[in-house]
């Protein structure tokens, strides 16, 4: 258990800013921000905690520190091609694993499609003997001299990392860790990775790109993570650190130096782990989360309030098949462009002004008309209490930008402009959420969205309106949510057996087993694991299919099932997700398996989400303004958030104003304030009825 | 256009989302490999006449937007709500279905009882007959041995399952169920797509939605002309070839004459070959077909690919095609194999826009799908595992500014291959080099995208190795202004071995115990002058491995040795190269030289005249009369060599010339007689 005093700290450091929730023992939170430093990305962390701990509230019911920690610095150098300098050792006959990748040519219908450049260039990859057969058994193997030559050439190509791939290694990681055993024995100190030690998975492409990301990030992340630490320890003697990831969990500093690849997506998964966490407590089963930042907007789904995962996710172009949290991602954001194109059709991204030049209202150079600008425009944005007065915003130019979209449009004014614009840019983000819902199989009249990020507020109920959601649930810090997510993740860590292509008769040889060892292999992991827990448990799936299918579903299976070796449970579980999807299910004996998953969560104290206050009194605006909307300005009432008690109610035309985000709420809607802070914001009518 | 801009901007979104949510829905529900892993399947709505209005983008076949389901709708009648029409015949659809195991299905879509859009789907079905499993052969020389043909019926009468139709389907395939399955998840797909449109028209209204059916399809034609214009005006002939049909080793010529005026294109392929007896016909019914119109939509997205994917976008193109060739075939032509002559129309059509826009046209890619097939020996049930080894692709051809793509290229099918270990897990074989081909691309200012390298043995004695949809053989994937062609195809037994022996194009191979087979798929064409070429981008190559030392020096002139370029050495080599001929726009390599320098325009136009004029039932036996010299004389698996084809000309003009004597009603000839 948790010593009562601990402080914990969810840190989440973006590109622009390094967001910090503080959660004291009460359940009481303290939010902070930092600007971001890509020149010395712990400085703000360190900056910022410093800040924290000397608070006098703080520091006064605090004993002892937790910091949860997640960061884009892996992701962002893999994205912009700064990793570390890796070489490839790849079964003989293979050098252009990477080249080929999975064969598809992006852009395909382009008559000047490129290909993207391979993770490894094919000047770095070197061919060994060294190769298994599809049982597993070794049929090649290097001699001495080989490796004297392999190494030698590693040498003169003089990596930061080194990768090995071999083929068919995914049946045991004993032949790459022989090869790795024999080129360290030559070349002390080199930092390797083994592709069947990060993720033992069939398909060598993806199992490569999963090594080679590894390697690329590994330098880099040991040397930040070090640094990190030192910084920390100078603040608290019992501080403790442990960095979020891909998967919602969270990993201790040693698991995250030996498998940095875990941590890269770790931002989007921090915040759909604390919508997940506060859909439960809010009583929402389908939920969307919708992280509208300057580029893009992140979307995850929520079922029964739970989190999906993916094992079909990217980072850049490069395919991911370890298991991640499912957030897909939109090109449209607060940055989007308004573009009209030469048939005069009004167009709004994909280009994106980003947050550099940004919108035109910025000041910083941008000329052209964005999203953002249009909020402005309709008065919905305060333009003199900017994220709580920080930047002060151009109107007169923004209106401009938007007046020259007007007369080209032959729209009366640059507010009729920038509603048509924002009406457009609401379908393309409905029309995109649809369809990734068509994908997952979801019924989009059923999800309620839960929006974060500095836009999300203020786009949200615009889009549930076009999209026909019920409703939406703004929760409380909404700009600082993947930090509030960090604090809330359990210690999670998944592990994976292929067993080939395995036929009904030989499934008991082969699925008890692999769940037994991994089950060892993750209580060994989780008794070395240096964590403050409250228990733990084991999920236990496999992807099964039937004979003569060629694709697979992840199916889950439950503990009493794997307990009691009850096989024709495992084949019911199967058959039901089948038929629940495809109208019919066949015999036990067409069932085939391909591998064994377990993961394993052990869960960390649970944060008590403070209480608000009820409301006292009548619910008072702070102010009213004009706000632009259907083709004319309408009085809206202004109200501040921190004022606002639990069980408050108001209709809108509204805006609800924080210091680092604005919720609009149009005429036809109305707010009710839940006692965890929660904005719900539903139809009015249906409030009526 | 009859919508405000902002207005159609939005409807625009919501159909072309609706379409894709249709596709989403169908990959998720479909029950075979054809739709999970190949998404050999497509989705649409179309207006009232039967174009396509909205189609999904990322998902599924691309490249089917310009197909008309107006023959199939009027052939069935009335229509009710909960109607849905199923059909694959290529010739009464009129080209709806391209080929048989394309179950395709339309359902009207009702908003209250007004019939206001249809949507139609297709999914590439397991099974649906014929003399070979699967359904699809070259070697079928008629339709009726390419399975069931279903004319255009209601499967579905208001929301029920007619369990006539269903029986027959059943009967007459080899995989009832999957089909039934994937039917299924099309009608799903079909009754989706109504409700999107239902919703639609419930947030926009009626006239709304009934005016953006117009409009969609006049905007996308409009910016696509405007696209079409970057094309200059002018007349742009151009031919290519398949290397042979598989029956017989006379190379198919596919011929266009391109007309663009103002943005407005004519393709007249008069002087293409005849059909032939081997499944490779197109079956366009002589209207303007998706298949044959594939290059210039990749045109106009290579400009801009926000562009709607429309039947719009061809609104500018028309089509001339004779019946009784290979690009309309006369029933009961076989068309399973369809797709080996799409490939070659698209680099017809690239060469005649390469004339009309040298500086931005790439040269020819490798321009063909070779699934290599292994077939293990019948197991103790009779049953023989057969699994597709890799599909496998060649290089991009090279453009103005940018080398060729290596080891795949553009065109309306991206597919994907099999990890290795996958392969290895399904059939005991071990695959012994997966990669690119050095030295295959073709040499030029850019280099073509190299070719790529399959070798691989079974472990099984009585293996056999099947190679579908082998061409380029022969005839090089071409360069361009300077630029060298690809390297042709190959395959070889043991490779480097004592006993290496090339095969050419198999159909079927037994493998020996311990014999390795290797397919070589060609390179695209070049760009430029290779002379030309970037010292440093050469020395890349090098370094990569794609361009060996030694073709450094005789393909580029550049003195390259242990990784470093001998500038002074390059210099003087290259001074002494001789200035290509400005004239020569393309580089078509030696075989199309020599077969060109006595098959030309005029002598094959001359051939297919005189075929034409006959009874179509008579044709292809008056055919292989006239051209009975080089069918008795030709051998696909060697060279073609100068003399030899002259002296068959020469036999071949004879027969020519009697021919046409004979079908002049008064002629000398005649009156001798």
């Amino acid at each position: 258990m948790p010593s009562i005093g601990t402080l914990r700290v969810g840190i989440d450091a973006g590109g622009t800013f390094t967001d910090f929730v503080a959660v004291l023992p009460n359940g009481q939170m303290h939010y902070h921000k930092e600007p971001s430093n890509p020149a010395d990305p712990s400085a703000p962390v360190e900056a910022g905690l410093r800040g924290l701990l000397q608070n006098e509230a703080i520091a006064s019911q605090t004993r002892g520190l937790l910091v949860v920690h997640g960061t884009t610095i892996g992701l962002n150098a893999v994205l912009q091609g700064k990793g570390a300098r890796t070489v490839v050792l790849v079964t003989r006959g293979l050098r252009d694993l990477l080249e080929i990748e999975r064969g598809r040519l992006p852009n395909h219908l382009s008559l000047h499609a490129v290909k993207p450049d391979p993770i490894v260039s094919r000047d770095l990859v070197l061919e060994i003997s060294a190769r298994a057969d599809s049982t597993g058994e070794i049929t090649d193997f290097p001699t001495a001299a080989e490796f004297d030559a392999v190494c030698e050439e590693i040498g003169r190509l003089a990596p930061e990392a080194v990768a090995i791939v071999l083929v068919n290694a995914y049946i045991s990681p004993k032949l790459e860790a022989a090869v790795e055993r024999e080129i360290k024995a030559r070349i002390p100190g080199l930092l390797v990775t083994c592709s069947a030690s990060v993720w033992p998975e069939l398909r060598e492409y993806e199992r490569a790109v999963i090594a080679c990301l590894n390697a690329k990030v590994h330098p880099l992340m040991e040397a930040y993570l070090q640094s990190l630490e030192t910084r920390i320890a100078g603040l608290s003697t019992t501080a403790k650190l442990q960095l979020s990831t891909s998967s919602g969990g969270v990993l201790s500093l040693s698991g995250a130096l030996e498998r940095p690849i875990e941590t890269m997506l770790s931002g989007p998964a921090s915040g759909t782990v604390a919508a997940s966490r506060l859909a439960r407590d809010l009583g929402i089963s389908s939920g969307i989360t919708f992280d509208m930042g300057g580029t893009s907007a992140d979307i995850a789904i929520l079922t029964d309030a739970r989190v999906e995962f993916t094992t079909s996710s990217h980072i850049g172009a490069l395919p991911l098949m370890m298991p991640v949290i499912g957030v897909s991602s939109i090109g449209a954001g607060g940055g989007s462009i308004l573009k009209i194109d030469s048939a005069g059709l009004l167009k709004v991204g994909p280009e994106s002004a980003g947050s550099r030049p940004g919108p035109v209202a910025f000041g910083l150079g941008g000329t052209q008309a964005t999203v953002t600008d249009c909020y402005i425009a309709l008065g919905i944005i305060d333009p003199t209490n900017f994220l709580g007065g920080r930047m002060t915003l151009d109107v007169d130019a923004a209106l401009a930008a938007l007046d020259a979209v007007a007369k080209r449009l032959g729209l009366p004014s640059p507010q009729a402009a920038a509603e048509a614009a924002l009406s457009i840019a609401t379908v393309g983000m409905s029309t995109e959420l649809f369809k990734l819902l068509a994908q997952g199989g979801h019924d989009p009249n059923e999800h309620v969205i839960m929006p974060f990020g500095g836009a999300g507020p203020t786009q949200a109920v615009m889009l549930a309106d076009d999209a026909g959601l019920p409703g939406i649930a703004v929760p409380p810090a909404a700009a600082t949510f993947c930090a509030l997510g960090a604090v809330m993740a359990d210690a999670r860590r998944d592990y994976l057996r292929s067993i080939g292509q395995t036929g009904w008769y030989d499934l008991p040889a082969k699925i008890w087993s692999a769940w037994s060892e991994m089950r060892a292999e993750a209580d060994a992991w989780f008794a070395a694991e240096d964590m403050t827990v409250c228990g733990h448990r084991f999920e236990y799936q496999i992807d099964m299919r039937y004979a003569g299918q060629s694709h697979n579903m992840i199916v889950h299976v439950d503990e009493e099932v794997v307990a009691s070796k009850n096989l024709s449970g495992v084949a019911e579980a199967f058959h039901k997700a089948h038929e629940a999807l495809y109208d019919f299910r066949e015999t036990d004996e067409k069932v085939e398996a391909v591998s064994v998953r377990l993961s394993i969560i052990a869960m960390v104290p649970e944060v008590a989400l403070a209480t608000l206050a009820p409301h006292q009194g009548k619910v008072e605006p702070s102010s009213h303004r004009k706000i632009f909307h259907r083709g004319g300005w309408v009085e809206s009432a202004v109200y501040q958030r921190p004022s606002l008690g639990g069980g408050a109610v108001f209709a809108g035309p509204a805006v609800v104003e924080q210091s680092d985000t604005t919720t609009w709420v149009p005429p036809g809607w109305t707010v009710t304030v839940h006692p965890t802070g929660t904005l719900l914001i539903n139809r009015s009518n249906a409030d009526e009825a | 256009m009859k919508l405000d801009p902002v207005t159609l901007e939005i409807m625009s979104m919501k159909l072309s989302a609706a379409a894709s949510e249709m596709a989403y829905f169908l990959k998720r529900t479909g029950r075979t490999l054809y739709i999970k892993e190949s998404e050999d399947f497509s989705t649409a709505i179309a207006n009232l006449s039967g174009k396509f209005v909205a189609y999904p983008q990322n998902v599924g076949v691309s490249g089917f937007f310009d197909l008309d389901c107006g023959p199939a709708i009027q052939a069935v009648g009335h229509l009710d709500p909960g109607d849905v029409i199923l059909t694959n015949h290529p010739y009464m659809s009129k080209g709806l279905a391209t080929h048989l195991p394309d179950l395709t299905v339309i359902r009207p879509f009702f908003h209250g009882d007004k019939l206001v859009a249809y949507g139609w789907a297709f999914v590439h079905s397991a099974d649906v007959g014929g003399r070979v499993p699967s359904s699809i052969s070259p070697s079928n020389s008629d339709i009726f041995q390419e399975g069931l043909m279903i004319p255009p019926v209601k499967l579905v009468r208001k929301g029920e399952i007619d369990p006539v139709v269903e029986g027959f389907l059943r009967s007459n395939c080899r995989t009832p169920e999957p089909n039934m399955g994937d039917v299924r998840a099309m009608l799903a797909a079909m009754s989706l797509g109504e409700k999107r449109v239902q919703r639609i028209i419930e947030q926009h209204g009626l006239e709304t939605f009934e005016n953006s059916l117009g409009d969609v399809i006049e905007y996308t034609a409009l910016k696509s002309r405007e696209i079409f214009r970057k094309i200059p005006d002018g007349v742009y002939e151009f031919n290519d070839f398949l290397d042979d049909d598989l029956v017989s080793p006379i190379p198919i010529r596919i011929r266009v004459k391109m007309t663009v005026s103002d943005g407005l294109i004519d393709l007249d392929f008069d002087g293409t070959d005849l059909q032939v007896a081997a499944a490779y016909n197109i079956p366009t019914a002589g209207i303007r077909h998706a298949q044959l119109t594939s290059w210039l939509t990749s045109f106009v997205l290579t400009h801009d690919k926000t562009v709607p994917q429309n039947a719009g976008m061809l609104d500018p193109v028309s089509i001339h095609t004779p019946k009784g060739t290979v690009l309309h075939p006369i029933f009961p032509a076989p068309v399973g194999v369809r797709h080996a002559v799409v490939h070659r129309v698209m680099d017809t059509e690239n060469g005649a826009l390469a004339q009309a826009l040298p500086e931005f046209m790439p040269a020819a890619c490798a321009g063909l799908i070779i699934p290599t097939v292994l077939a293990e020996p019948e197991d103790a049930n009779g049953d023989r595992n057969v699994v597709v080894v890799e599909p496998m692709v060649g290089g991009g051809g090279a453009w103005n500014g940018h080398d060729g793509p290596d080891g795949r290229h553009s065109g309306p099918v991206s597919i994907g291959n099999n990890p290795i270990e996958v392969t290895e897990t399904g059939a005991a074989v071990t695959i012994l080099r997966y990669g690119l081909r050095p030295d295959s691309g073709g040499p030029g200012k850019w280099r073509g995208g190299t070719g790529m390298e399959l070798t691989f043995k079974a472990k099984r004695l009585g293996s056999q190795v099947l190679g579908r949809g082998m061409d380029r053989f022969r005839f090089q994937p071409w360069g361009l202004l300077g630029g060298k062609p690809g390297a042709q195809a190959r395959t070889i037994l043991n490779m480097g071995r004592e006993d290496e022996r090339d095969l050419g194009k198999i159909d079927v191979v037994d493998l020996g115990p311990n014999d390795t087979i290797t397919v070589l798929t060609p390179g695209g064409g070049g760009y430029g002058n290779p002379f030309e070429r970037d010292v440093e981008a050469v020395l890349w190559d090098v370094k990569r491995g794609l361009v060996s030392d030694e073709a450094a020096r005789t393909d580029y002139g550049v003195v390259v040795g242990g990784g470093v370029v001998d500038a002074a050495a390059t210099e003087a080599l290259r001074a002494g190269q001789p200035k290509p001929d400005a004239d020569r726009m393309f580089d078509f390599g030696p075989q199309r030289r020599i077969w060109e320098a006595v098959f030309d325009d005029k002598l094959m136009r001359r051939i297919v005249a005189v075929v034409l004029a006959q009874p179509s039932g008579g044709r292809k036996a008056f055919r292989n009369r006239l051209l009975a010299p080089l069918l008795k004389a030709l051998d696909r698996y060697r060279p073609l060599e100068a003399e030899e084809l002259a002296e068959l000309g020469r036999d071949v003009t004879r027969n020519l010339e009697a021919a046409e004597a004979a079908a002049r009603p008064n002629s000398e000839h005649q009156a001798a007689a």
